[in-house]
């Protein structure tokens, strides 16, 4: 687990928490559709990450989701697999600091 | 789209997100801004939302399930073709930019789009909104949406509480007098007269008489006294329009009276004080003119104590849909009639035309394509066309001629007070082509007569506007 220390805007401290929350779900989502071969659905969650995730603060969720999409159209599940990883890896680690 | 009061005067934006991590996300940038949000869940929510909502634009995701940004495009402009919609999306794709533009969006920001970037876009889609804000409290009527405009009303509205000698400078058309009026109105001379001369409009003496009166006799055809604007405006604020067209003769006079705060008029030994507050505007480039000798150097030091700068209509182009609305707006009260709108290739014409005749031209052009077409949306043939008939918005050799010779007509029925004998005699007509002259433009010597006995002239009763300024909004 490797720590990552994100600045964030202080405007959006109430809203943090809840971001990485359902990203936390997005991993258990994401794990559950690789269990039953549905690729389009992970596309879909790593799509909405990659477009949110900068805007957080979170540029590593952004490249995360950008690596699930990509990984899902080419239907190369293995680096679904991989990015899931370093999703789950990410939220672990990651500590913000508002200023 | 009409301002609605019931929302309050805030910038109001629809955000449309099935994602609710996004909706948050931009509710939250947005409103640190200082606009206010409305959210909506999918297209089919935002359409239900934007009635009451009425938001100044519209920002939404281009993939979302059931109604899709594109289809929420249209849906919105079916109904208000005018609505800025800013679409956003996690492709990049360049067809579908290029659709949705075609389609009419103001914007196409791709995910994950920067702050910065975002605020920029909405800010901007704004400003195509018509929904223009009319001065607050100082400036009524004035209306505008830039920063431009803003600033300038700021500088007037400081020193409009002084005494403190205005200098306004502009084109023809850009509202310089307007502008006179609100510092007058702000002003602790407000319930005073606001008289307004234009200085170029009339012959010399004319204009000496106008300004500072006559006694009786001191020339052909002053048959009575005379009291002149300086001492009509008396306590209160004196609009000297075009004043770089004043004579050289008079410019003198002007400087004496500016110095003593007293006006002697014309045949008279005596000086009387009068307490006036001056503003003055030309749009001529007066440094030039001192330069080459056609206006004191004195005089012009003492006008332009404060100097105010009105800009064209090209130089705050974002005041262009506010202004078109609001002169639909008037048109549409003063005839009673279903206001009327400019399609979306119309307004985008206007907003790129080059405007030499400011704001009086987009008047006249906003009044000609009202008039010329039945419909409720003017479209961009009459749009061009009315620009292309007023062509430069500079005048023919007639509308000059008659506006000089209205001009012309006022000062001598003022300076008569009404009575037609005399006025008829100093313009060297006689009696029945003197009313004949005033019939055609619209005159009524009865309008410049006072009460009182003969010989003496009674006090103005109150604020006045003068029509002496013709040819400038």
């Amino acid at each position: 687990m490797t720590k990552v220390v994100v600045h964030a805007d202080p405007d959006l401290a109430e809203l943090i928490p809840g971001y990485l929350a359902n990203r936390a779900r997005d991993v258990d989502a994401l794990r559950a559709a690789l269990g039953r071969g549905d690729l389009e659905a992970a596309r879909i969650i790593g799509h909405s990450m990659k477009g949110s995730g900068g805007g957080y603060g979170f540029d590593g969720i952004t490249e995360i989701g950008a690596a699930i999409e990509q990984g899902a159209k080419d239907s190369d599940v293995q680096a679904v697999i991989d990015a899931v990883s370093a999703l789950a890896d990410y939220l672990q680690g990651v500590e913000v600091v508002y200023d | 789209m009409d301002s609605n009061d019931l929302q309050g005067g805030g910038q109001r934006v629809l955000v449309v997100d099935d994602d609710p991590d996004m909706l948050g996300l931009l509710s939250v940038w947005l409103k640190a801004a200082g606009m206010d949000v409305s959210t909506a869940q999918g297209g089919a929510d935002a359409l239900a939302r934007i009635e009451t909502v009425r938001p100044h634009c519209v920002l939404t995701d281009l993939y979302m399930e059931g109604m899709d940004g594109m289809m929420l495009l249209t849906e919105i402009h079916r109904h208000d073709p005018l609505m800025p919609v800013i679409m956003l999306s996690g492709h990049a794709g360049v067809p579908e930019a290029v659709k949705a533009m075609h389609l009419g969006i103001s914007a196409f920001l791709v995910k994950p789009v920067e702050k910065e970037v975002l605020l920029q876009q909405v800010t901007r889609a704004m400003r195509l909104s018509s929904d223009g804000r009319a001065g607050g409290r100082f400036g009524e009527g004035i209306v505008y949406r830039s920063t431009r405009m803003a600033e300038l009303l700021d500088q007037a509205e400081l020193v409009a509480d002084s005494d403190v000698t205005v200098f306004i400078t502009g084109q023809t058309g850009t509202g310089k007098e307007v502008l006179a009026m609100a510092i007058h109105k702000a002003s602790p001379r407000r319930d005073k007269p606001f008289i307004g001369v234009n200085c170029g409009a009339i012959p010399e003496q004319l204009l000496e008489s106008e300004l500072f009166g006559h006694e009786k006799g001191a020339f052909t055809g002053a048959a009575i006294r005379h009291e002149g604007l300086f001492q009509a405006a008396n306590g209160g604020t004196l609009f000297l329009d075009e004043i770089g067209d004043m004579p050289l003769g008079l410019q003198v006079k002007l400087l004496r009276v500016l110095q003593d705060f007293e006006v002697r008029p014309v045949g008279s030994v005596r000086s009387v004080p009068v307490n006036v507050r001056i503003i003055s505007a030309t749009h001529q480039d007066l440094d030039q003119a001192v330069k080459r000798g056609d206006f004191r150097e004195d005089l012009y030091y003492r006008l332009n104590v404060v100097p105010l700068h009105m800009p064209n209509l090209a130089e705050r182009r974002e005041d262009i849909p506010a202004l078109l609305d609001f002169f639909l707006d008037k048109l549409a009260q003063r005839r009673g009639a279903k206001k009327k709108r400019f399609a979306p290739e119309a307004l985008e014409y206007l907003l790129a035309a080059p405007w030499p005749g400011n704001v009086r031209q987009m008047q006249n052009a906003v009044e000609l394509c009202a008039t010329l077409i039945k419909t409720d949306i003017i479209p961009l043939t009459m749009a061009q066309k009315a620009l292309r008939d007023e062509t430069t918005g500079i005048q023919t050799l007639k509308e000059a001629r008659d506006a000089f010779e209205r001009n012309y007509l006022i000062s001598v029925l003022r300076i008569t007070s009404g009575r037609v004998a005399e006025a008829a005699r100093i313009a060297g007509r006689n009696r029945t082509e003197f009313y004949k002259l005033l019939a055609q433009h619209h005159l009524d010597a009865g309008e410049f007569r006072k009460s009182g006995s003969a010989g003496i002239d009674d006090p103005a009763d109150g604020p006045e506007v003068a029509t002496g300024t013709d040819g400038e909004a």
